[in-house]
């Protein structure tokens, strides 16, 4: 049985429109992240929790299409740590593992701005900066650290958002650091 | 105000509220609001959908005024507000309830003179209702974090209060008074807050609290958060919550501002999203992910209390009438057969709705995509615009009553509801065999 491009629409409409009185997120964007690339297939719960909520399913068509965006700009998101090292005292300069991003924090007249850079060397840079994505890094916790779009350099610059200095606050959050497109 | 994913919360919103207040009252005229009384609401709902729409559509195609930043115009905002409701039927039932409680006070209160205000204050205040519920969900979507339509409400409360204060700060020659009850001192000279205050972000959580305690002391009734309300309960002594919402706003604002966000509309194909759905569904049933399942508690917002309603301005009656809507045009003696012609027998949805007739097919086709989508083949399409018939004309097409073909067009769609999940299974695995 075919699917025409009119069946399409008709499955999206159906899915999209519909509302559940009270609905609300059911599963984290790590969960479905994880489902979309493959790493974590949901279990049988989480499956009905996605068919159940149009909610949710809403939120996993959006981080869907970002995805694809981002696959389209041959980057799909980028992954970092602390070093072992790092004591707390001062905040080194992070990168991601791939080398793709530099995430430092500096003092921006008394308060503290967190700084994205893309590599402009790195595979790929050129097809994200041209791509017009917008970018997301969050704490190993998945608190958002900074959000927006990156200017022509492929820089993006925000304030720090956290009470706790940077060391400090990436050491109590998991000691890593997602960079991720976003819608 | 801007948020992440909201439609609903720029002045635009006035002009969508005047347009779905009299648009309503038109809709209403048609099937008279003792209809609104009947037992059961979903009927009555259905029948206002099926009136009311045509009004916006024939509007939107006009194309009018931008009724948000985005390029959205008023009719388009309210079509996709009527849309949500056809989903939300509690919202509906509200409003039912609340025309029956006045009809028990005033006997057909729509047919005395200042009725019809009366009646266009309840449809007010049903979409005042929806339009925060739909953002909250929208802004859920757009960002992964839980929101409840009060706290959209705070939110836009917060932002009155900031554009208000900055107002006084600019006239703080004529306000000294309040200006320095907002700033915790007394005014000589121009003070340098007002002068350093750029947007939102500057704007100091303690001035939104004084700010809301000096109001009645300089006329205004109770600022928002010292009414005897709950509904700010939780904001109250918070600053740094104020602080942190504030700072939302003005982030976004910030953001949105020279961003270019067009990007997910760019994908002509913006039903991608599917395959990626039915690759996950069967993986999930294919995998054997260990448990326990992670599925999110639910959250407890503090800014989630029982939304009373927000009062509706004071509204003149002096709308402009509307422009008298066709009721359709004529259709072509052979078009059920030059439209069943033209479909797709081999697709899902022809052969899974194969069992209703083809008015009742085309009525699935106008509820779940409208009158125009560009995937119609154009045998099904009539008039100068090239739309579906209207509901009206596809009973008469099909020789049967507006209801009874409503009833066989919400079957046709749960039949298709449930077989959409195994047409996902056929066509995953069609797809990766």
């Amino acid at each position: 049985m075919g699917m025409t491009q009119l069946d399409r629409k008709l499955q999206a409409g159906l899915l999209l429109g519909a509302r559940v009185e009270g609905d609300r997120l059911q599963l984290a964007d790590a969960v479905l992240r994880g489902a979309l690339d493959g790493t974590r297939a949901l279990t049988q719960g989480e499956r009905s929790a996605l068919q159940g909520s149009p909610l949710t399913l809403r939120r996993f068509r959006q981080l869907a299409l970002a995805r694809r965006q981002g696959v389209r700009s041959g980057w799909a998101g980028s992954r970092g740590m602390l070093r072992a090292a790092d004591s707390g005292a001062i905040f080194d300069t992070l990168h991601t593992d791939d080398r793709m991003w530099r995430l430092h924090v500096v003092d921006s007249g008394g308060k503290l701005a967190v700084i994205l850079q893309l590599d402009p060397q790195s595979r790929g840079a050129a097809q994200v900066l041209a791509s017009g994505v917008q970018v997301v890094v969050r704490d190993g916790a998945g608190a958002i650290v900074l959000h927006g779009c990156l200017d022509p350099d492929g820089e993006c610059e925000g304030p720090w958002p956290f009470a706790t200095a940077p060391a400090a606050h990436f050491q109590q959050h998991g000691a890593r650091f997602d960079v991720m497109p976003d819608v | 105000m801007r948020l992440p994913g909201t439609r609903y919360q720029e002045h635009g919103w006035e002009q969508v509220r005047k347009l779905l207040g009299q648009c309503s009252l038109q809709a209403c005229a048609r099937f008279t609001p003792a209809m609104l009384l009947d037992a059961d609401p979903l009927d009555s709902l259905a029948a206002y959908i099926d009136a009311v729409a045509p009004l916006l559509q024939a509007r939107a195609a006009r194309g009018e005024a931008p009724g948000n930043s985005y390029g959205d115009t008023v009719a388009e905002l309210a079509l996709s507000l009527v849309f949500e409701l056809q989903a939300r039927p509690a919202d509906w039932a509200a409003l039912c309830a609340a025309v029956a409680g006045e009809h028990a006070r005033a006997p057909q209160f729509w047919t005395r003179p200042g009725g019809d205000a009366q009646l266009r204050k309840k449809f007010n205040d049903l979409y005042a209702v929806l339009r925060d519920k739909v953002d909250s969900d929208n802004y859920a979507v757009a960002c992964g974090r839980e929101c409840s339509p009060n706290r959209m409400y705070a939110y836009r409360m917060l932002d009155t209060a900031y554009h208000e204060i900055a107002r006084l700060f600019d006239a703080w020659r004529e306000h000294p008074a309040q200006v320095g009850a907002i700033l915790g001192r007394e005014i000589g000279a121009m003070p340098i807050e007002a002068r350093q205050l750029r947007s939102i972000l500057d704007c100091r959580p303690e001035w939104i609290l004084n700010w809301s305690a000096s109001q009645e002391r300089f006329g205004a009734a109770p600022g928002p958060l010292h009414t005897r309300s709950k509904r700010f309960a939780s904001l109250k002594d918070n600053p740094a919550k104020i602080g942190a919402m504030l700072r939302e706003i003005g982030d976004y604002e910030a953001l949105s501002g020279n961003a270019d966000r067009d990007w997910l509309q760019g994908q002509n194909d913006a039903d991608v999203w599917l395959e990626d759905y039915w690759r996950v569904l069967n993986e999930s049933e294919q995998g054997s992910t260990p448990g326990p399942d992670q599925i999110l508690e639910a959250q407890q917002d503090e800014l989630a209390a029982p939304v009373d309603i927000e009062p509706a301005a004071p509204e003149s009656l002096d709308a402009p009438a509307l422009a008298p809507v066709a009721d359709g045009f004529c259709v072509a003696p052979d078009y059920c057969s030059m439209a069943a012609a033209a479909e797709d027998r081999a697709s899902w949805a022809a052969r899974r709705m194969a069992q209703y007739s083809l008015p009742v097919r085309l009525a699935v086709y106008l509820k779940l995509l409208g009158p125009c989508d560009d995937s119609y083949p154009p045998e099904w399409l009539i008039g100068a615009g090239g739309e579906l018939p209207g509901m009206a004309q596809l009973a008469q097409l099909d020789g049967i009553s507006l209801p009874t073909l409503r009833k066989r067009r919400d079957a046709a769609i749960a039949h298709l509801n449930a077989a959409s999940l195994e047409a996902a299974g056929i066509e995953e695995k069609r797809r990766w065999a």
